[in-house]
């Protein structure tokens, strides 16, 4: 018995006398870029051409498919259908997964067309609703073997699930065996994964025996499936030499780009073999399996591919690990709605996404790959997950794993924070960020609220620090049964052994980086985490220092314009950029280091892509107004004695004390300024800031998950503000007169080839922050916006601090 | 080879050493001590980058 479908102008037979019956298969959204993008543009014209152009090329019937997210694919499908009618000569084939779609075509489509597709993915729910309308309009209807369990792998599970929709089909809705077509469905055997080395023997063996076994019934492939990640040019031909093969074994039909498929006869006889031999997994050679063999015999041929069509022809699985891998964003979205038809959202988060992500995260690990490329991985990732998102069920979301961030309390530091949020949420972690300046009352609150497994804490100060361990058993005594994550400047594994890991019932790590943090949260989840434990290294090798040194306490004191303070607005931001450190920025604030790179892969990689984004932002800077410079300096009378420096303003002496090292050449800030026996000294001081606006913008950019320019923004204003310090160091040595000595370059400032110093508080000569709060009495920095927080940060954080020494022998050191 | 500190812009020149780190010229940067830092700020030889 014959089975036809028809149009308004004609009928095709469903077996043909030459098969197979070739459906053309580019008028689909999930198939075709270019039609995809035609019909985002409501460009139903061009869709209509690309219609034309298949029944020009020889295809036999035309797949239609018009899902995507997003649009009403039911009004799509009725206004193309309804052009298509009028003027397609072909038979159509409806291809939607919505009963109720098919319902509306079916209805106004004046032959009898093709159904695409049914399967009992969902146990023949679906099923039911499509085979009773097939047998409503008379239409055929295409079957894939897909069950409960997923898609069928073995010929055996084919068969068997094709019997399962026959039998309801056929028994219980009445349809005819020569109205189904059976797709045994096909997988790539061009990836070299193990599982699927047979997969195109067992399709072909399914289709044989689905055709024996259930006689009447029709067989068709989606054909090019079969060498999804393989070149562009190889795949032509191993798609038609398949084909062939399938048609051999009985296929009646095929879903194909018609204009590409190539004649056996135009196939030579050597290309046609090293086919067949991965068709049917044949290894010929002992040290290359089949697609070994394969692929290198079609890289010696070197046929060029078409440019166009090689992108969309990997497989979108492929393709979406390569766009997080090489953070390219462009047509994700689409790539993402051909995967939602294959999978659920969640499982292309956890066995696509976070898999790739991980592996981005190894690269780096490895230092194959530098920060700023993981940020841009992340982005993706995180733009991938929010368009997944809506099509998820709440339930999914929920059973993620909680991580709780907060930069404790007195501590504005955000970004080191924030890039562990970002690492933690794009490796498929629930994060809850919580902000800065937190109180651990604050923190244990919103733990208990949003029940997280797991706390991070961050703080770049000392301070912090302390606050860190001050703070563990106030943890410990609410309850809290998570581990805590520590991470920032200050601390140390040592520290946290010892001072913190035994205030908490629950393991408190120590954690370098966002990375190590990503660890420590895995080890969570494997039930691995263990407390940070310090073991004392073998104490460091004693080495040679430096003699004790001589400071001259005779320099003269140099004559400064004025005593106390004055502020200045009116700095150039353009001059300060040739005082920034772009060394420091690009390799350290920036994170573009050289790794494993050569020095001329790296002078590329600055030249094309660092320096271009640091021209952009200095640009940025200044049309922008991203730079407001700002300066509160002084100087003041002065004296040492021992290890302090007294201050005079006015009628109030400060107290400046300063530590000594223990060690030669035992030197300590004090050193450097005349005691009151040699007549006293000049001490000079500053507060600079770079205003307040880069930062805001900054933030926004992390808002919206632009993680790449947040790290080069804060970058920038970094080394900017610092920039803007070392020019006001000159600036002052201009005024004291002592600036005969100027460096040669930014290194040269770097390295101090000038005369005196400025030592920022907080650092390893001044470490105590506490003295901001005579700083801020000498100056008045709150008059150029700057104020301090509890644990003497000055905001914005953008700003910088420090004493001024003008002796010749006053240079950075340790203490 | 010369080693530069990405946080700070040091370089270490194994011509010169680091003598107030205790450094005799003449050292290569691979056999610094392990726990060797930045003469001017303190990090440790993982966040230095080769040059040239
Ligand atoms: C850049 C910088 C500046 C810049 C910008 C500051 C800013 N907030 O943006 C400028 C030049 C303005 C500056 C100024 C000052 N700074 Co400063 N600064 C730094 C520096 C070099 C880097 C900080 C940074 O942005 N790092 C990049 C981020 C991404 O790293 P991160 O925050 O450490 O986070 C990473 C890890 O630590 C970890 N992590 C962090 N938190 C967490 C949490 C968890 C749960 C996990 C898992 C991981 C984790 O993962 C993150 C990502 O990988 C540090 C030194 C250092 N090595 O950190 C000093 C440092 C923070 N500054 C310091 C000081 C003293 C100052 C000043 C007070 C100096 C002065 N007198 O002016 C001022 C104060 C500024 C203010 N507003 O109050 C000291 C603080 C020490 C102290 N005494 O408390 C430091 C530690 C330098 C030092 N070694 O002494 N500074
Ligand atoms: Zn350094």
């Amino acid at each position: 018995m014959k089975a036809s479908v028809s149009s308004l102008y004609q009928a095709v037979e469903l077996s043909q006398p030459i098969p197979p019956l070739l459906i053309g298969e580019r008028c689909n959204t999930n198939g075709s870029k270019k039609f995809r993008e035609m019909l985002l543009a409501d460009d139903f014209d061009g869709c209509l051409q690309v219609a034309l152009d298949q029944e020009a090329k020889g295809a036999q019937v035309l797949d239609i498919c018009t899902a995507y997210a997003g649009r009403d694919e039911k009004a799509d499908l009725k206004r193309f259908f309804t052009m298509l009618i009028g003027s397609v000569k072909l038979p159509l084939m409806i291809d939607s997964t919505q009963p109720d779609c098919i319902a509306e075509i079916l209805k106004i489509y004046p032959g009898r067309c093709i159904i695409n597709s049914i399967n009992l993915e969902d146990g023949g729910a679906n099923l039911h609703k499509v085979c009773t309308l097939a047998k409503k309009y008379g239409a055929a209807v295409v079957a894939l073997t897909i069950n409960k369990a997923g898609m069928a792998m073995t010929t055996a599970e084919k068969v068997e699930t094709a019997q399962q929709i026959y039998d309801l089909a056929v028994g219980e809705h009445g349809l005819r065996p020569q109205d189904l077509l059976f797709d045994p469905l096909t997988f790539t055997i061009g990836s070299g994964d193990e599982s699927l080395h047979d997969a195109a023997i067992q399709t072909l063996n399914a289709i044989t025996q689905i055709k024996k076994q259930m006689p009447g019934v029709r067989t068709l492939l989606g054909v090019s499936n079969i060498s999804f990640g393989l070149r562009p040019a190889a795949r032509k031909v191993l798609n038609s030499v398949f084909l062939h093969e399938a048609v051999e074994a009985g296929l009646d039909a095929a879903i194909v780009d018609t204009a590409k498929v190539i004649p056996l006869a135009q196939i030579a006889n050597e290309d046609r073999d090293v086919c067949s031999d991965l068709i049917y997994n044949r290894q010929k050679n002992a040290d290359k399996n089949a697609l070994m063999a394969f692929i290198d015999y079609f890289e010696e041929k070197g046929d060029t591919d078409d440019q166009d069509e090689s992108q969309q022809d990997i497989a979108a699985e492929k393709l979406l690990g390569q766009m997080v891998l090489k953070s390219n964003k462009d047509g994700l979205d689409d790539v993402l709605t051909i995967l939602l038809g294959r999978y659920k959202p969640l499982d292309i988060i956890n066995t696509l996404l976070v898999p790739a992500m991980r592996y981005v995260g190894e690269l780096f690990g490895k230092g194959e790959i530098l920060l700023p490329f993981v940020l841009q991985s992340a982005e993706v990732m995180k733009k991938a997950v929010a368009f997944l998102e809506p099509f998820m069920d709440k339930a999914d979301a929920s059973d993620k794993l909680k991580v709780l961030l907060a930069t404790v309390q007195g501590d504005v530091h955000d970004i080191g924070k924030n890039l562990v949020d970002i690492i933690l949420t794009n490796n498929g972690y629930k994060v809850y960020n919580i902000g800065i300046k937190v109180p651990a009352e604050t923190i244990i609150e919103k733990a208990k609220e949003y029940d997280v497994d797991i706390i991070g804490l961050s703080g770049l100060l000392v301070k912090s620090a302390i606050v860190m361990q001050d703070s563990m058993p106030q943890y410990k005594e609410a309850g809290l049964k998570t581990p805590i994550l520590l991470g920032g400047a200050a601390l140390t594994p040592k520290f946290v052994a010892e001072s913190c890991v035994p205030g908490h019932a629950e393991p408190v790590v120590y954690c370098a980086d966002a990375f190590a943090g990503l660890k420590a949260v895995r080890e969570f989840e494997q039930g691995k985490l263990e407390p940070t434990v310090f073991e004392t290294k073998t104490p460091a090798t004693a080495r040679k220092t430096t003699k004790n040194v001589e400071i001259d306490t005779n320099v003269p004191v140099p004559q400064t314009p004025f005593l106390g303070k004055r502020i200045v607005t009116d700095v150039d931001p353009t001059a300060l950029y040739g005082y920034v450190n772009e060394q420091a920025l690009f390799r350290g604030r920036w994170g573009y280091r050289r790794g494993k790179m050569t020095a001329e892969e790296y002078a590329m990689l600055t030249k094309d892509t660092v320096i271009p984004i640091y021209e952009k932002l200095k640009e940025r800077g200044i049309t922008e107004n991203l730079i407001q410079p700002k300066v509160t300096y002084g100087y003041f009378k002065c004296h040492s004695k021992d290890e302090s420096v007294y201050v005079q303003d006015g009628e109030t002496t400060y107290e400046f004390a300063f530590p000594r090292q223990e060690f030669a050449p035992n030197l300590c800030i004090a050193d450097f300024f005349k005691p009151e026996t040699n007549g006293g000294d000049v001490a000079g001081f500053f507060v600079v800031t770079i205003g307040e606006k880069i930062g805001q913008i900054a933030k926004e950019l992390f808002e919206k998950d632009a993680y790449h320019d947040y790290l080069m923004l804060h970058g920038f204003g970094v080394e900017v503000t610092d920039a803007l310090a070392e020019y006001w160091h000159e600036q002052m040595r201009i005024e004291m007169g002592i600036s005969a000595q100027r460096p040669d370059d930014v290194t040269g400032f770097v390295t101090q080839q000038y005369q005196g110093s400025r030592y920022g508080f907080g650092y390893p000569a001044c470490p105590d922050l506490g003295a901001h709060e005579h700083v801020f009495k000498l100056l008045d920095p709150e008059d150029i916006g700057v104020t301090l927080t509890e644990n003497m940060e000055m905001v914005p954080e953008q700003t910088t601090s420090a004493i001024v020494a003008h002796h010749p022998q006053a240079k950075y050191f340790a203490v | 080879m010369k080693y530069i500190c990405i946080n700070c812009g040091y370089i270490y020149d194994p011509t010169l050493g680091d003598p107030t780190g205790g450094i005799e010229p003449g050292t290569a940067f691979e056999d610094l001590p392990e726990d060797w830092t930045c003469p001017l700020c303190y990090v440790t030889k993982d966040n230095f980058d080769p040059i040239d």
